[in-house]
């Protein structure tokens, strides 16, 4: 089975925002909508020991999505390689996959009534390119590709990192794939 | 999550209809009274469903794809819209029978399948927002409230048809009024019960936390729509001795369940955040 999914090395992410410029770029995000954004964590702590970490997020691929299960039309889609993405000429704009979604994740565009989520830029990745904002990441923090192959770069990111560092957003039965590498020398992981 | 309009107006008018269409056959085809009301009712039933579900579609960004929710079968919405046309046509029947002087027996087996079909809708209504992502939602209380708050306006809407009656029966009135005061003895123990969900729900929040409702900027909905205008005054109302005053007093307490009825609605999409409300 194909996850495709992305995993983000916190311990580099610098916070400039390129990913979320990027995305906009490439796939025309209406102004209003996000497909992914760049949180700050903190700051944390008592001065001298304070602590703060930025937290890109996006759709989480989630392995048991439940903005799939919730589409009344079957719009929101996994396609072959676990990718979740949204048919929208079959949307009909209910915006229950948003409600369903426990990262609120997914944007609702009022030019076209329709749902809208990062789809991991399947259209790069058909043509055997990177998404943008992996491509835009002047820190190299990102990272795309099957979390169920262990030859995978992600996997081995992974598998290098360490499990203690290694991080996934509440999970409640959603199963989210993508994970976040954070090592607790440069901040404790915020559930 | 904002407060979507459509679905308050929706749920609140669906309610509406199940809970007038369930109450009437109770009283009707069960009890055995005022069986004059049953036609004026049912039409009431009828419209308000139609409301609703012209309330619905204004929530869609492309309602002429809705058929596409054919393909499927388990979700919320396609749940909501087929028991919906299934009461509607239920209820026409029911209609058909009665206008076609039908036999008791065969009015009461399709006025509760009616009955079974509006309490399955009013629940599924509530229920289709029950979700591990929204913890102030994720609660089968939720479904049982949007029950219970059907049966409250279907009390009142069923008094009006009373009230405006020729020459009613005293006891279908007193019977009416104890139904809507054992509906809000429970609605208060489920709202209560919904209280103590949200303080102990799962990922807690600012935005979805007890002190937001009891003490914070939802504390006027929660105190003044839902305990004033929800709770205290249609109790009070229904216990007052009965008057000739009755049916201006079953209309006002109406009006009152209903905007408590958006009252409830309008709290609970206020306090519907995700566990994680990134955008």
């Amino acid at each position: 089975m194909v996850q495709r999914t992305m995993v983000i090395d916190l311990d580099r992410c610098i916070g400039c925002k390129s990913c979320e410029v990027a995305c906009k770029q490439e796939n025309g995000v209406t102004l209003g909508c996000t497909w992914n954004k760049v949180l700050t964590v903190g700051p944390t702590g008592t001065y001298p020991k304070v602590e703060m970490y930025y937290l890109p997020t996006m759709c989480q691929e989630c392995k048991e999505a439940p903005c799939v299960k919730a589409c009344p039309t079957g719009a929101s889609y996994k396609n072959e390689d676990g990718v979740i993405l949204v048919d929208k000429e079959k949307c009909i704009g209910c915006r229950y996959c948003m409600m369903a979604c426990p990262y609120g994740v997914r944007t609702f565009n009022e030019e076209t009534k329709v749902v809208e989520k990062c789809t991991l830029c399947t259209q790069l990745q058909a043509v055997g390119e990177q998404p943008a904002c992996v491509k835009a990441c002047p820190a190299t923090c990102r990272f795309v590709g099957d979390i169920d192959d262990p030859n995978s770069e992600v996997s081995q990111v992974i598998q290098k990192a360490g499990s203690d560092s290694v991080h996934v957003l509440p999970d409640v039965g959603n199963k989210p794939s993508a994970q976040y590498i954070l090592h607790s020398n440069i901040a404790k992981w915020k559930e | 999550m904002s407060i979507q309009w459509p679905l308050v107006f929706f749920t609140l008018f669906v309610g509406l209809g199940c809970g007038t269409f369930i109450v009437t056959v109770l009283l009707t085809e069960w009890a055995g009274k005022e069986k004059q009301i049953r036609t004026f009712s049912s039409i009431i039933a009828i419209a308000a469903l139609a409301v609703g579900g012209a309330s619905s579609t204004l929530h869609l960004g492309h309602p002429e794809r809705m058929f596409g929710a054919m393909a499927h079968p388990s979700s919320g919405i396609f749940m909501e819209s087929m028991l919906s046309f299934l009461l509607g046509l239920a209820i026409v029947i029911y209609l058909l029978a009665i206008k076609r002087d039908a036999s008791a027996t065969v009015c009461k087996i399709l006025g509760s399948i009616g009955a079974v079909l509006a309490i399955a809708l009013a629940f599924v209504n509530g229920d289709a927002y029950v979700m591990p992502s929204i913890p102030a939602w994720n609660t089968l209380i939720l479904p049982a409230l949007y029950l219970v708050s059907a049966a409250v306006m279907g009390c009142f809407c069923t008094g009006i048809l009373l009230a405006r009656s020729a020459n009613h029966d005293e006891a279908a009135l007193t019977a009416i009024k104890k139904a809507a005061l054992l509906t809000l003895a429970i609605q208060t123990i489920l709202i209560i019960a919904y209280l103590v969900h949200i303080a102990v729900a799962p990922y807690p929040d600012a935005s979805r936390s007890i002190g937001r409702i009891l003490a914070g900027g939802l504390a006027p909905i929660f105190w003044g729509g839902l305990v004033l205008i929800g709770l205290a005054v249609p109790v009070i109302l229904m216990k007052k001795p009965e008057t000739s005053s009755f049916p201006m007093t079953v209309n006002f307490g109406m009006a009152c369940v209903l905007l408590a009825g958006i009252a409830f609605r309008v709290l609970m999409f206020s306090l519907g955040s995700s566990i994680k409300q990134f955008f």
